[in-house]
């Protein structure tokens, strides 16, 4: 029974994380920047929603002001930095330095504003519990994986069947190529940040909603996906989900084996070796 | 002439004398003001302020006007060293508050070289007893309130325990004490699983500690202790809490998922005016990290004025030695120093209806 709920919080972790690496790995895949102020916009998201349903607004409408408005802060930084930065040939590097910056002072100004204490959203109904063939699990829990699913679901269909999805992909993969055929890679960019933020935000909200709200909340998240956008192969939007859900899986599994101290590493551990063996990731890019 | 010569340096003698008396004396204080513990050191920093203000208020320390500046730690012993050394080198300050076992323990060797004084009121890592000759706690290490939990839960029927604790100093130094105190008391420890500071995700641990049928659950933990009781009590099991006065939190306290849980609290009570007072200026409660930093300050000022008093110099030696030849010290807690870690009395209280109980009123 250990292993089947451990099993199962897995599911719930890795899903979560995987819409999480699958937003920042459509982002990276496009702009070919490291963005990290991504943790940043998934965090403030939940401070939004948060706000929102302080103000009874209804939990959905908060949920998705939140997403509007992680679009909006995401194609700002877009536009208005890393746009600006480029226009000023400046190195990747230089550009990663600003993203750290820009999170430092979202994660600073969110603690500002709102204390860097742990809140919880003020809804009873996500703590209640629901038990399957003797699992316990919260509603919260079972709407992140629906909700993760679907977004998940809709990133597939919409980077393959939508013309934006499909301007996006092309950029990606010959950014000068796209520009002579006026794509115009700058506009995709920020349409393709925006996106990418509106889809963190689900995370943004349904995490902190089972877990609390913390303004040094997303380093953590973002990390482990980014780690499973690499080894998913970059480009990929199924591996950057498949391979975040086995992550969370496995640290949750390991319990059973080793020491809760020793999770993170050995996992950690087994994808440097997988990573030895298959370099370029678990999935090919198309 | 001789006379108005005479008159006139001695006016000067007396207003040199009185600009000699008005000095702003300076101390520091280095706290995590940021990142996953800056709810604690923001706390911490009122509880300062509002001594600093109130003494200031009185004309200060024998007409000294007490100044102290604040270095943001983010809780990391590496950012610690950096801030002390700017606090010490640049600025020459004789004395720093501090808190958070791993920054303190870093710091510690620095304080003994360059005799500065650290008050630390806040971390209750067991090491924090010897790291520092000039390093003075102004509460017990966290060895002392688990040896009487430990025999308490022993001697009423806990013979198992599962053990939750902090991948920090202060966390493990907690872990190891139960298993010596528990071990010790009678009871076995069945497991123990670690959590990361600031982490709010318990499920897999609790869920592992679970699985090895305690009867208690023995907690040493600094922070997210609500998240904690809400996953404990989503995964509805039944055995017993206990923990420290790390679970003095307030937020805790308040939570229906809490009830039940047991825990040593050090003793610190608050006037209701200074409460009062507290809250109108800063529109917060005084909690116990408020607190324990007013304690502190007024601690630190208390020394102060008997270094003043004997019309020896403001030195990291002279404030250790004032406030130990003191010993005693009468503030919001009885606080007593028999060696550079004080003793402070403690009492067993339980959570019951979001109030925090004395044990013996339950009885």
């Amino acid at each position: 029974m250990l292993a089947l709920q451990l099993l199962v919080n897995g599911l719930v972790t890795g899903c979560a994380l995987g819409v999480v690496s699958v937003s920042f790995g459509l982002i990276y895949a496009t702009t070919k920047l490291f963005h990290v102020a991504h943790a940043g916009v998934y965090t403030l998201a939940g401070y939004l929603a948060w706000s929102a349903v302080r103000h009874d607004v209804p939990d959905v409408l908060a949920l998705l002001l939140a997403m509007v408005a992680s679009a909006a802060i995401g194609a700002g930084i877009q536009h208005f930095l890393y746009a600006e930065l480029e226009r000023r040939r400046a190195t990747h590097l230089v550009v990663l330095i600003a993203s750290l910056g820009t999170l430092a002072v979202m994660q600073n100004v969110i603690a500002a504003v709102y204390t860097p204490n742990i809140l919880q959203f003020p809804l009873p109904w996500g703590s209640r519990m629901a038990s399957f063939a003797g699992v316990r699990l919260t509603y919260t829990q079972m709407l992140t994986v629906v909700v993760s699913l679907a977004a998940f679901g809709f990133t597939l269909w919409f980077a393959h069947k939508t013309i934006l999805g499909k301007q996006i992909r092309a950029v990606a993969s010959n950014p000068f190529l796209a520009e002579i055929t006026r794509l115009r890679p700058q506009r995709v960019y920020v349409a393709v940040v925006a996106i990418g933020s509106a889809i963190v935000a689900l995370p943004g909200v349904l995490v902190p909603l089972d877990l609390g709200l913390q303004p040094y909340g997303g380093v953590t998240p973002l990390l482990t996906a980014t780690i499973a956008m690499i080894a998913g192969g970059i480009g990929s939007i199924a591996g950057s989900f498949v391979l975040a859900v086995g992550i969370a899986v496995l640290q949750n599994l390991s319990l059973l084996v080793i020491p809760g101290e020793w999770s993170i590493g050995v996992t950690f551990f087994i994808f440097v070796i997988f990573m030895l063996f298959r370099p370029t990731g678990l999935f090919t890019r198309r | 002439m001789n006379k108005a010569l005479r008159f006139g340096l001695a006016v000067l003698a007396v207003c040199l004398s009185a600009s000699a008396r008005a000095e702003t004396i300076k101390f520091g204080a280095i706290l995590p003001l940021t990142g996953p513990g800056g709810l604690i050191g923001t706390q911490q920093k009122l509880g300062i302020e509002f001594a600093l203000d109130k003494i200031n208020a009185k004309g200060g320390v024998r007409g000294n006007k007490i100044e102290i500046t604040f270095e943001d730690n983010q809780g990391k012993p590496d950012q610690s060293v950096l801030s002390f050394n700017k606090l010490v080198d640049l600025q020459h300050l004789p004395m720093i508050f501090t808190s958070f076992s791993g920054p303190s323990l870093a710091m510690a060797p620095l304080a003994t070289r360059k005799k500065v004084l650290m008050i630390n009121a806040g971390a209750q890592a067991d090491a924090l007893a010897k790291a520092s000759p000039f390093l003075i706690n102004t509460l017990p290490t966290i060895g002392d309130e688990i040896a009487i939990l430990s025999k308490w839960l022993a001697k009423n029927g806990k013979k198992k325990a599962a053990i939750l604790f902090e991948n920090s100093a202060a966390g493990i130094s907690g872990r190891d004490n139960y298993v010596s105190t528990f071990t010790a008391a009678g009871g076995t420890i069945v497991a123990q699983e670690p959590s990361q500071f600031g982490q709010t995700d318990f499920r897999p641990a609790l869920l592992k500690l679970a699985d090895s049928k305690p009867d208690v659950m023995l907690v040493s933990i600094t922070a997210a202790a609500q998240q904690m009781a809400q996953q404990f009590a989503q995964m509805g099991v039944g055995f017993q809490v206990a923990g420290t006065t790390f679970l003095q939190d307030p937020a805790l306290i308040n939570d229906p998922a809490a009830e039940g849980f047991l825990h040593t609290q050090l003793q610190s009570q608050v006037p209701p005016e200074l409460a009062a007072e507290f809250k109108a200026k800063y529109n917060a409660e005084a909690e116990f990290f408020v607190r324990q930093y007013y304690t502190a300050a007024n601690i630190l000022f208390t020394a102060l004025d008997k270094v003043l008093a004997e019309g020896k110099p403001v030195t990291g030696e002279t404030l250790r030695d004032a406030i130990l030849k003191i010993k005693k010290f009468d503030g919001l807690v009885p606080v007593t120093f028999n060696s550079n870690t004080a003793t402070v009395p403690f009492d067993l209280k339980v959570i019951r209806n979001k109030t925090d109980m004395l044990l013996e009123d339950l009885k």
